[in-house]
């Protein structure tokens, strides 16, 4: 286990620090990941809590839709561009006791809402493979902080594929663990019943190493849970692939192919399986995220913290105000459509409807996973895209979400990780288990690891070890 | 969604928008219901009902617990006369 | 004809330690924001967690009502934007709240009638909202507080019925310790509707009714609201579906000035608690909480102790004081004597010092006492006032009272006849009209007895040894 992070323990002595510290500071002008960095508030973090643990000295990163107390959490929004979080979330907390140096908040698409964190109203996050690429999103400053060599791993949020997409267009492992393995307490909600705290990581192992230190009941949050058994996983024997034209990228398509080569050359038995629901994965997706985000983004009005407008004469004009001057298009968007879906009149034909279907899809993946032990499918349709004109547009990046968003509309664990580098580009595949299936994630992934380990961005050498 | 509509929802959702954006969110807001409406292909007979949920009776004692302190809460109130948190109401 | 309709709609803050999502503690009337945390106030990324006790008390009152239990309690987001609700959703029940189609029997005009309940669920407070000038000043310490909701069905016909129901109903938390049912500081709050239509025609529009802050004013409120509405009907004017609130210095409802928005809560379920399914020993844990409700023990009080309805009524008004009687008659007190006692001696006192029976020096055990030293004639009746007196004033034991100050009945007839034969010597005049037949000085011979002894004496074993010694 120490070796894991040996090469990271970076923090607990002062010329490392430096080099650390100089290295961040030429990368990040690059990457523009952080959107804050301060190695003394992680330290002083640190300090009170986590001598002695096993991540001791290590820095990471996180999602600024995460709380961390002393830090800005901002959700990439001029709404909350200047609130400081009083507070933790426990799973940042758990990391800190085991001695981890919470260095940074990187950006993301506002509010979690995009796949490209060009949606962050506070700054563009480049991808470290290229820089006039996007780093994909929402966590995208966290899989490029990870990509760039500036922290072995960084917590990211994953409701609809927000980890495990800028990992793949980083290059680097992204976990999106079973709904309600790892507390949500602390992770600001966009749809609460559909989002995890995730990481993206260097390495399989760190992945592991982190999942195992987050997970776990938490009584601040009545929706977690523990997993049900810690008995020994059975080793994977039957993976199941995705037949049928799937509307890939040539890169992806290959690098589907290969993989699923690569595993059977393993021994594994590949099975084609048959998801009959997923047509329905984007919409039922984007109807049930949009509602719970409309109630979830109703708290911020400029009253108790956050962005207040200049003037106003009564509290609605200043809630209206500070609304509609805060929010940035994507998530006014989605307020709208989750308002509009929810409203009477309304609600049986979208929402309702969309939860009955999130149950037909949950139980096709029952019957999946009797099919095969784990599913294996690409991330995105396209590797990491082109800013503007060559890229996709909001609504193509909604429709691209198709094969991210099975594994929050059903709970289910994830795990993406590099599988090709292509065009100079990585290109990313996922594997889905069973519930509280992760260390079946693992170690199939482990797997392809070995064959084919993180590979590095050109561009960026840490070299201060 | 016609334009009434979408001002209703904007008002419920506490939201101005500019006649720019009525137009330019409206036509964003009209495709995506458009897509959504893809839903209504599926077999109403073979979709479970209701919404399932996991886990239950999970609770917390009655017990009080005060780990931050509610003068740092109060700090990120814009406005603050005393204790109270102060906005503006011109009747 | 017309025939009136009335429901309510009952909150009740339940005394818990602390709030129903967060650990903050619930009480009124403290500093502004002080019982606030990150929770209670709205803050990004935080989560409600259910607290136990207050889903517990949610039952017991679903239970003292008569409801049906949903097999899940399920919470659901109610969505609308006001700036005293910190998340600007209201976590709450909708489409199954935690009890259904229950009821409260009520005594009305001497008929018994049954009030059925619509439903009952569990929600959040909000916090306060004060006007103050070209401002306002919020203050979330009430947010968040356990509200439980009691909706009847409009089964009620006048403002006197719907006050009835609300005292009974009061007098029910109370027993139950849910609630303590105070309306002047809005632990427990009313919001009343009536409609009323032509007999036989069923339900009129229905009129709300807000700003009730006391069971007197509902029975005003509706009172008005239905002379109101049927001036209405009479001239052909038809009654507006709408919300009104009570003016209590005016003794008028008044038509409530709002915005032309468009409501739509948007209920759907809340994603951050599951539901909570209330299983066979959870329920057995509620029952225990049940206790004996007041129209019950009054039935009781009465059949059992042959007690009048007044006095009946007093004693089951608040549980401490049936409690305690009950207590009192443990120790073999007569039924009647300890009612009457309690009914008016120990209340004159409690009242005269603004006094709780609970917590006041006389506790079940020296009533008892008291009681038992009167009815063993050690004592008699005026003594024993005294003696109530001097427990409320010293804080102690009857027994002890009565020994240091050599209260005890002299009861011996060899000492008293001396005593009788002594002030007839010194009464000769007195004494002699009696023996003339005259009986208008005995009092005076009595009275000069007692001022001998203190009150201590007999008074019957003293009339008849004077009676013997002038007859």
């Amino acid at each position: 286990m120490e070796s894991l992070f040996k090469r990271w323990v970076i923090l607990s002595d002062s010329t490392m620090r430096k080099k650390y510290e100089a290295y961040i500071k030429s990368t990040d002008a690059k990457i523009a990941a952080f959107l804050e960095f301060d190695v003394d508030r992680g330290l002083g973090l640190a300090a009170e809590v986590g001598k002695g643990g096993e991540l001791e000295g290590v820095p990471f990163a996180v999602k600024d839709i995460i709380a961390v107390r002393g830090f800005r959490l901002t959700c990439g929004s001029k709404i909350l561009e200047n609130f400081v979080s009083p507070y933790t979330a426990t799973a940042v907390e758990k990391l800190i006791a085991k001695g981890g140096v919470m260095v940074g908040k990187t950006n993301l698409d506002e509010f979690g809402m995009g796949s490209s964190t060009d949606n962050s109203a506070l700054g563009k996050t480049n991808n470290p493979w290229d820089t006039e690429r996007v780093c994909g999103g929402s966590s995208g400053g966290s899989a490029a902080a990870v990509a760039a060599g500036m922290v072995p791993f960084a917590l990211g949020s994953d409701t609809g594929g927000s980890v495990r997409q800028p990992a793949a267009f980083c290059g680097v492992y992204g976990l999106k663990p079973t709904y309600g393995a790892v507390s949500r307490y602390g992770l600001v909600a966009y749809a609460s019943s559909l989002e995890v705290i995730g990481v993206c990581a260097r390495s399989v192992g760190i992945a592991r190493t982190v999942f195992d230190i987050m997970k776990g009941q938490d009584e601040k949050d009545q929706s977690s849970l523990n997993s049900g058994t810690d008995a020994p996983e059975p080793e994977a024997g039957v993976i199941g692939v995705l037949g049928g034209n799937l509307g890939l990228d040539p890169a992806v398509d290959r690098a589907y192919r290969a993989t699923i080569d690569f595993y059977r050359s393993k021994g594994f038995e590949i099975r084609e399986i048959n998801l009959s629901m997923a047509d329905y994965y984007v919409p039922v997706y984007y109807t049930i995220a949009t509602a719970e985000a409309s109630a979830n983004l109703a708290r911020y009005t400029g009253i108790r913290y956050g962005y207040r407008p200049g003037y106003a004469e009564n509290p609605e004009e200043l809630t209206r105000k500070a609304r509609s001057e805060g929010f940035g298009n994507e998530v006014k968007l989605r307020i709208l459509l989750g308002t509009y879906v929810l409203r009477s009149g309304f609600q049986d034909q979208y929402y309702q409807r969309a939860q009955r279907l999130r149950q037909a899809i949950r139980a096709d993946f029952d019957r999946a996973f009797t099919r095969a032990d784990v599913i294996l499918m690409p991330v995105f349709p396209t590797q990491a895209f082109l800013r503007g004109q060559g890229g996709l547009d909001q609504f193509q990046q909604k429709l691209a979400d198709r094969f991210t968003t099975a594994a929050n509309l059903a709970g289910l664990p994830a795990l993406s990780f590099p599988a090709a580098v292509s065009d100079g580009l990585p290109a990313g595949m996922q594997f889905l288990a069973p519930a509280f299936g992760e260390a079946r994630l693992f170690d199939i992934v482990r797997l392809y690891e070995e064959h084919f380990p993180c590979p590095q961005p050109p561009s960026c050498k840490p070299e201060w070890s | 969604m016609d334009v009434s509509e979408l001002k209703i929802t904007a008002e419920l959702a506490n939201l101005n928008l500019m006649e720019e954006e009525f137009v330019s969110l409206g036509r964003e807001v009209e495709k995506i219901l458009d897509y959504f409406s893809k839903m209504m292909e599926a077999d109403e007979g073979s979709l479970p009902a209701g919404t399932e949920r996991c886990g239950a009776n999970r609770i917390r004692p009655d017990e009080q617990i005060r780990d931050i302190n509610p003068d740092v809460l109060l700090e990120n109130a814009p406005e603050l006369e005393d204790r109270f948190i102060v906005i503006p109401n011109v009747l | 004809m017309y025939q009136s309709f009335i429901g309510l709609e009952i909150h009740i803050q339940l005394l818990t330690e602390t709030k129903v999502f967060c650990g903050c503690i619930n009480r009124f009337g403290d500093e502004p924001n002080t019982n606030v945390c990150p929770v209670c106030m709205g803050y990004p990324g935080v989560l409600p967690a259910l607290n136990g006790e207050a889903i517990h008390l949610s039952y017991i009152v679903a239970r003292a009502l008569n409801c049906t239990l949903s097999p899940q309690a399920v919470f659901e987001r109610k969505n609308y934007f006001y700036p005293d609700m910190p998340k600007n959703y209201q976590i709450s029940q909708f489409s199954s709240p935690l009890g259904r189609n229950g009821w409260i029997d009520l005594e009305y005009q001497g008929k018994k009638k049954r009030i059925r309940i619509h439903e009952i669920h569990l929600e959040e407070d909000a916090g306060k909202m004060i006007h103050a000038g070209d401002m306002s000043l919020l203050d979330y310490n009430r947010a968040g507080t356990p509200l439980l909701e009691i909706v009847t069905e409009p089964d009620m016909e006048a403002g006197e019925e719907a006050e009835l129901l609300l005292q009974n109903f009061r007098r029910t938390i109370r027993y139950l310790g849910v609630c303590d049912g105070n309306m002047e500081e809005g632990s427990m709050r009313c919001d009343a509707n009536v409609s009323i239509n032509l007999e036989g025609k069923g339900l009129g529009r229905k009129v709300e009714i807000k700003n009730l802050n006391s069971s007197r004013f509902v029975r005003m409120a509706l009172n008005y609201e239905i002379e109101r509405q049927t001036e209405n009907l009479d001239k052909g004017v038809k009654v507006i579906q709408e919300t009104r609130l009570w003016n209590e210095n005016r003794d008028v409802t008044e038509a409530m000035r709002t915005k032309e928005s468009a409501h739509d809560y948007r209920y759907f379920p809340e994603p951050d608690l599951p539901p909570f399914i209330p299983g066979a020993e959870f329920l057995a844990r509620v029952d225990k909480g049940l206790v004996e409700l007041p129209e019950a023990r009054r039935a009781r009080f009465i059949a059992d102790y042959g007690l009048n309805e007044t006095a009946a009524d007093f004693l089951i008004n608040e549980k401490a004081t049936a409690d305690f009687y009950e207590e009192v008659l443990k120790s073999g007190a007569a039924p009647d004597t300890a009612a009457s006692w309690l009914q008016f001696d120990v209340r004159k006192i409690l009242n005269r010092g603004n006094q709780e029976l609970a917590g006041s020096p006389l506790t079940a055990q020296r009533l008892a006492q008291l009681l038992s030293l009167l009815a063993e004639n050690r004592i008699h009746g005026k003594i024993a006032k005294q003696v109530l007196e001097a427990v409320f004033a010293e804080d102690k034991d009857p027994a002890r009272i009565i020994k240091e100050k050599g209260w005890e009945q002299m009861n011996s007839p060899a000492e008293l006849a001396a005593l009788v034969d002594k002030v007839l010597a010194a009464n000769t005049k007195a004494a002699d009209a009696v023996r003339a037949g005259d009986e208008k000085p005995l009092g005076f011979l009595m009275g000069q007895i007692m001022k001998e002894t203190g009150g201590r004496a007999e008074p019957r074993l003293v009339q008849k040894l004077l009676k013997e010694k002038t007859g």
